[in-house]
């Protein structure tokens, strides 16, 4: 069967706005591949995003003790034994940020949800991406994408609009894997479909995008020049998901990695606290095997309350006084803390081949857009890791209480070697976090 | 006249203090209907700035890069502009401006600042939001989506892995915040599939069967089984504490702790009083229990995704005569992987010595498996559980069962041609004639076009499809399957995904007799048109006014207008917060699931009643009558209403119900699910009834910390809210409508005294003070109520304001984009026509329907 149309020319045609940004190369990258294997361990990111904040009056460290000499709050102990592997940092916050029960929507991307006028919605791409275009290149995931589901219940888990904590190029949420079976079997099952049928399914992937395009191609010719604008959103997810099917042929005869010490597939009804647990445990093992160098993870609320043993919802607690809903807000914070510190513990522990750990190359941002309650000053934020050479071990009050968020983001980019001007709104990078 | 003004031209030409005068009158002018041009701030806060900010935010010195004195008079100049000013509205509102250092701002001259750009902000956002009249394509939403399958192929798509488009504000109808992205197109096409496979997968419908569930059968044996186990454990405790010589193990227990804690056997009596009811021998009454499984359920055999169709459930079932109300319902749930669904609620009168049987229907859907369970009503938390153990410590047994069951069966599925419908309609047989490829491009192009919404599918297009199918043909799958791709990719193309529309040759050129009958469909059903309208549509006789006016009523009529009742009613009146918070079942123990979610139903209800019988739209802010069914008339103490469905009944004397301000979801979105707002609520009057919305809450506002721990009433705490300047300037106008609805408590039920208490053991409320209510208040105008009957009378006059507010509400939703200005003309019209109509709700439909804006694109 020939098709006279080919889906470059549609793209090409269309409109200006394809201009296929991140255009990866076709070849197959083995020699980067070996090359890398060589070189030093690679560099990671994960951002940990809880949703409502954090009981902000007992989460922050003293503002009067900066430096490496301060008391970590109670609420943090458990990370007591990390405390110079990490730092806190007051006074970080997005400008733009307004809307009270978003906690992840914007906290990646710092955008202005009212940029564009007529729509009451927009946002950009967020750090992680950035990060992902660059770090991703060579792994068979470009970034994982962690969401616990449940988002809809009761007042939600304060993450605002999206489908995970990461935004594209356009500014359009990706899609998260839910829960950790789904992400254990993504990871690490492989398929067990002949190769030459993986082949062929993926030349039917394509031709379906051909025929959608062809759909495409004449609904464009009798619109107008406004509506187009609308429907170039539909071209550009195509043409990521053309990148992502030449990605997954480049790794179709590759196996994937199993771990030095064996998973088995997660049991399916873990929730809340152990949920969080074994998706770290998750991470630590994709990290191991190289199945991707940029992670995020947008926690439950719900779930973690309510494995604590807690009967309201998240969105109440946040809402606290003093009382049962404070008291659930703080074993909340603390449990966060608990299971942080053990995912350090993991990746302290997990040796890469010139005996350095994977928590030397790796940078975690862990907090969100929200402070507590409906604030969006001062967003909680912790980071770990080594992987940005960043001196940890601070407590750190920015003079400014609005400096940008985006300068850490910044940071974090230019710390693992990712060669940008700017992100978002930020004003330059955080001086203190480095050398 | 050149609109580019700032503090520095101002400062330099006295020309230009006339410009500006001329502006402040513009914008005063602002609610009276006129089409403002442009949000200004008033120049005589050009001192209070000089004053205050130059020092640091001139243009010379522009500290911290903020240079208030080259800032734009023009707020909704430009979006960057705005931003400024929304920067300096939130500096000042924070209290992070002036700095410490500095002179504060005079609360008199930083009250009047505050109050001019706090709404010169609210114009700006809408000036600069107005699209000019642009409807931008339109992708079919979350409901419309499932709805549009439905209609084409008989079964409902799993949509839960699609994006909710309400979560991104303003109407799940407006195409410029429609968003698309990659996953979701590969959602799409999963969705389709999984849909295209339950609709033609081959299946016979099975006889109808009956299958009757005997509760004693499970529960005589488990309660049985756990009050000897009781009773072992606590005999052995006494056996163990009534001597000396031997250790605790050789009893079983870890030590005498524990023995002592285990020989109280507390619900032991809970058991006994059960197992010693004679109607438990042939039935189950419905107990709550702590560890023997929660409530008593009657679980009906697990249906698979296969066995989709009606059913009907028919329960035997008794009330106890000392029943509470509450407890005198079945509550009808469905569990499933995705969790528990609630049903609905039926009421049961009969005595033990006389049973009656009750019926409830069913609907199964395809591709969904779901296990009906009968129990009694219950709370969002584990509050029955807790009035259980306060209970027992009361009476020594628990809560008194209302219930008793004798059995439940599930008769069903009922003859269902449907779906040999929806499969001879698409695939019908191959005729012997034609070939493979003659056979699938007819089929094809004839579902193409009806997904299309009768569009004609492009050539091309369907020999590509033809194509999917032959390839799959080839690798030998049967027809059924092979067209399970090509039809999947259809339901994934933007002719289906989009609401397409053909672009004018000019301006505001007539939609065409199918687009608009498109347009009217997804209006008022959210589901394409049927055949009927779109048969008017092709033929353009839909064009003709009178035709168009006949159809919207028939789809007004038509029972599919749920769709827009509730679309648009729970989106209108931001009813998501009535799921927002979590409210304590001890604390209100008759505002369980049941209460709460017909309590919004309740307001799905009245607007219908009001739309299908002509009434005038301001019966919503004042009714003689109630809509309501037993179950909530068993919550308001209303005598009198039998029976589950919905219906007109006059708000007894005395009572303070009749319209929503007289409704419980109005006053539980009020509230944070423990006490009243009247802030909350007092913003909503504002934004809902009297059109008259505050800016919105800054953001970033830190609590009133110096008031925690201590005991306030709500007028004290709102109050609390007006000693700041920064405040006052709105909360004067929020809060004391909010007081006069302080009569209501946090559930919306009447209370005299405003009681503050908290929650002890067990979830037992402790009592911490009780505060007079001070009901006394003023709307913004200036009109002073003494109560809350005062306060209704004061709103119902302001039906104007209301009507309103209803219109650009209705502008938004059915055209699809945010209401601009350049809608003023419309809802201009569409006002004036509505009274001629004694402003009916369809009248307003009609009049947004008839007009040129709805008929064009």
């Amino acid at each position: 069967m020939k098709y006279p149309v080919s889906r470059r020319n549609i793209l090409r045609s269309s409109s200006a706005l394809i201009t296929l940004p991140f255009m990866e190369s076709m070849g197959v990258s083995q020699a980067a591949r070996a090359a890398e294997a060589s070189d030093s361990p690679p560099k990671r990111m994960v951002f940990l995003g809880i949703g409502y904040g954090v009981t902000a009056d007992r989460w922050y460290p003293d503002r009067s003790t900066t430096g490496f000499d301060y008391q970590l709050p109670d609420l943090l102990k458990p990370l007591a034994r990390h405390q110079s592997d990490i730092t806190i940092i007051q006074n970080l916050m997005h400008q733009y940020s307004a809307d009270g029960h978003s906690g992840s929507t914007f906290w990646l991307t710092g955008a202005n949800r009212y940029a564009v006028p007529g729509q009451s919605f927009h946002n950009t791409i967020s750090v992680d991406q950035v990060a992902a275009e660059q770090l991703g290149k060579d792994t068979r995931f470009t970034s994982i994408q962690l969401a616990s589901d449940g988002h809809s219940s009761s007042g939600g888990d304060g993450h605002g609009p999206g489908s995970s904590l990461a935004w594209n190029r356009f500014g359009k949420p990706l899609a998260g894997l839910t829960n950790p079976v789904a992400t254990f079997h993504r990871m690490f099952s492989d398929d067990t479909m002949p190769l030459a049928e993986r082949k062929q399914r993926l030349q039917q992937q394509r031709s379906v995008l051909d025929t959608v395009l062809t759909d495409a191609r004449s609904a464009s010719q009798r619109l107008s020049q406004s509506d187009n604008r609308k429907l170039d959103e539909y071209l550009q997810s195509i043409r990521e998901i053309e990148v992502r099917l030449s990605k997954e042929e480049k790794w179709l005869s590759v196996e994937k990695k199993q771990p030095s010490k064996p998973l088995h597939e997660p049991n399916g009804s873990l929730a809340g606290y152990e949920e969080i647990r074994i998706m770290y445990d998750l991470m630590v093992a994709a990290m191991q095997v190289d199945a991707s160098r940029v992670f995020t993870y947008r926690m439950p609320a719900n779930a973690l309350i309510q494995s604590l043993g807690a009967t309201m919802s998240a969105h109440t607690m946040s809402h606290f006084s003093e009382g049962e809903r404070r008291t659930v807000s703080q074993s909340r914070d603390t449990a966060h803390a608990r299971l942080l510190a053990e995912f350090i513990d993991k990746l302290k522990a997990s040796k890469e081949s010139d005996g350095s750990s994977l928590f030397d190359h790796c940078t975690i941002a862990f907090g969100s857009n929200l402070s507590s309650v409906h604030s969006l000053t001062n967003c909680p934020t912790l980071i770990a890791g080594g992987g940005s050479d960043f001196k940890q071990g601070q407590h750190l009050v920015m003079p400014h209480p609005k400096t940008p968020l985006c300068n850490l983001w910044l940071s974090m980019l230019r710390g693992s070697g990712i060669a940008v001007d700017s992100f978002g709104d930020s004003s330059g990078v955080i001086d203190d976090l480095f050398g | 006249m050149s609109l580019n003004l700032s503090w520095q031209s101002g400062r330099s030409r006295r020309g230009t203090a006339a410009v500006l005068l001329a502006l402040i009158f513009i914008v005063s002018d602002a609610h009276s209907g006129e089409s403002p041009q442009r949000a200004t701030m008033p120049v005589q806060h050009r001192e209070l700035f000089e004053r205050h900010c130059f020092d640091c935010h001139d243009s010379a010195t522009a500290e911290a890069m903020v240079d208030l004195e080259g800032l734009s008079l023009d707020v909704s100049r430009d979006i960057e502009t705005a931003e400024k000013w929304a920067k300096v509205l939130n500096a000042i509102n924070s209290g992070e401006m002036p700095p410490p250092d500095a002179q504060p701002l005079p609360d008199e001259h930083k009250k009047a600042f505050l109050k001019d750009l706090s709404e010169q902000m609210v114009l700006a956002r809408r000036i600069l939001s107005d699209t000019g009249g642009v409807i931008t394509l339109r992708r079919l939403n979350r409901r419309e989506y499932a709805n549009t399958i439905e209609a084409l192929l008989g079964v409902r798509p799993d949509v839960s892995n699609l994006p909710n488009d309400q979560a991104s504000s303003g109407f799940d109808t407006q195409g410029a915040s429609l968003f698309m992205s990659s996953d979701q197109i590969e959602q799409y096409l999963a969705a389709a599939r999984n849909a295209l496979e339950l609709a033609f997968s081959p299946r016979a419908t099975p006889d109808a069967t009956t299958i009757r569930v005997e509760p004693e059968e499970e529960y005589q044996e488990r309660y049985a089984t756990a009050a000897a186990e009781m009773r072992d454990v606590r005999d052995r405790a006494t056996a163990f504490l009534n001597q000396d010589a031997k250790p605790a193990s050789e009893f079983g227990f870890l030590d005498e702790y524990q023995a002592k804690k285990q020989s109280k056997v507390e619900w032991l009596p809970r058991m006994d009083d059960y197992l010693n009811r004679p109607e438990t021998k042939h039935g189950a009454t419905l107990i709550m229990t702590i560890k023997q499984g929660g409530y008593t359920r009657i679980k009906l055999p697990v249906l698979r995704e296969l066995q989709d169709g009606r059913y009907t459930i028919r329960v035997r079932a008794a009330a106890y005569p000392d029943a509470r109300e509450r407890l005198r319902y079945l509550e009808f749930t469905t569990t499933s992987e995705a969790g528990v669904q609630r049903l609905g609620w039926r009421k049961v009168n009969a005595p033990l010595s006389d049973p009656e049987v009750v019926e409830f229907p069913y609907v199964h859907r395809a591709g969904e498996k779901k296990q009906l369970v009968i129990h009694q009503r219950s709370h969002q938390d584990r509050a029955d559980k807790n009035q259980n153990t306060i209970d027992m410590k009361a009476n020594g047994i628990g809560t008194p069962p209302g219930l008793w069951v004798d059995w439940a069966e599930l008769i069903g599925p009922e003859p269902d041609d449907r779906r040999d419908t929806v499969l001879r309609r698409w695939l019908p047989e191959k005729p012997e004639s034609s070939s493979e490829k003659q056979y699938a491009t007819s089929v094809l192009t004839r579902f193409a076009r009806a997904a299309f919404r009768d569009k004609e599918p492009d050539a091309e297009y369907v020999d590509r499809l033809v194509g999917h199918y032959l390839e799959q043909r080839e690798s030998s799958q049967q027809p059924f399957d092979a067209f399970l791709d090509p039809m999947s990719i259809v339901l994934s193309s933007p002719s289906f995904l989009y609401m397409l529309e053909d672009a004018p040759e000019t301006k505001a050129e007539p939609l065409s007799g199918r687009e608009l009958a498109v347009r009217l469909s997804y209006f008022l059903w959210s589901a394409p048109p049927d055949d009927k309208l779109m048969q008017l549509g092709i033929t353009g006789a839909l064009l003709n006014d009178t035709v168009l006016r006949e159809q919207t009523e028939r789809l007004l009529r038509d029972r599919r207008s749920d769709e827009f009742v509730r679309g648009f009613v729970h989106q209108w009146l931001h009813m998501d917060r009535l799921g927002m918070f979590q409210f304590d079942g001890v604390q209100f123990p008759t505002f369980d699931n049941a209460a709460r979610e017909l309590a919004g139903e309740e307001i799905f209800q009245t607007f219908r009643v009001v739309l299908d019988e002509g009434m005038p739209l301001d019966t919503l802010l004042k009714a003689d009558f109630i809509v309501i069914n037993d179950l909530l008339a068993g919550y308001y103490g209303v005598a009198g209403v039998e029976g589950h469905y919905f219906r007109k009944v006059a708000v007894p004397a005395g009572s303070p119900r009749g319209g929503l301000l007289g409704t419980a979801a109005v006053h539980a979105m009020g509230s944070d699910g423990q006490r009243s707002s009247p802030v909350e609520r007092g913003a909503w009057v504002l934004r809902k009834l009297l059109h008259d919305p505050p800016p919105p809450a800054p953001p970033n506002v830190p609590m009133l910390s110096r008031l925690d721990g201590d005991v306030y009433s709500a007028r004290e705490l709102a109050q609390a809210h007006q000693e700041q300047p920064q405040c006052a300037n709105c909360h004067q106008k929020i809060d004391p409508i909010g007081f006069g609805l302080e009569n209501f408590d946090a559930v919306g039920l009447w209370r005299d005294r405003e009681v503050l208490d908290k929650r002890g053991k067990f979830g037992a409320r402790v009592r911490l003070a009780d505060f007079e209510i001070d009901p006394s208040g003023q709307l913004p105008n200036g009109t002073v109520f003494q109560d809350y009957s005062e306060l209704r009378e004061a709103v119902a006059l302001h039906s104007e304001d209301f009507a309103r507010g209803f219109t650009e509400a209705l502008i938004g939703y059915g055209l699809g984009r945010p209401y601009g200005f350049t809608d003023q003309e419309l809802s201009d019209a569409m006002l004036a026509e509505a009274a001629r109509h004694d402003t009916s709700v369809d009248a307003f439909v009609h009049a947004l329907v008839q007009s040129e804006v709805f008929c064009a694109k």
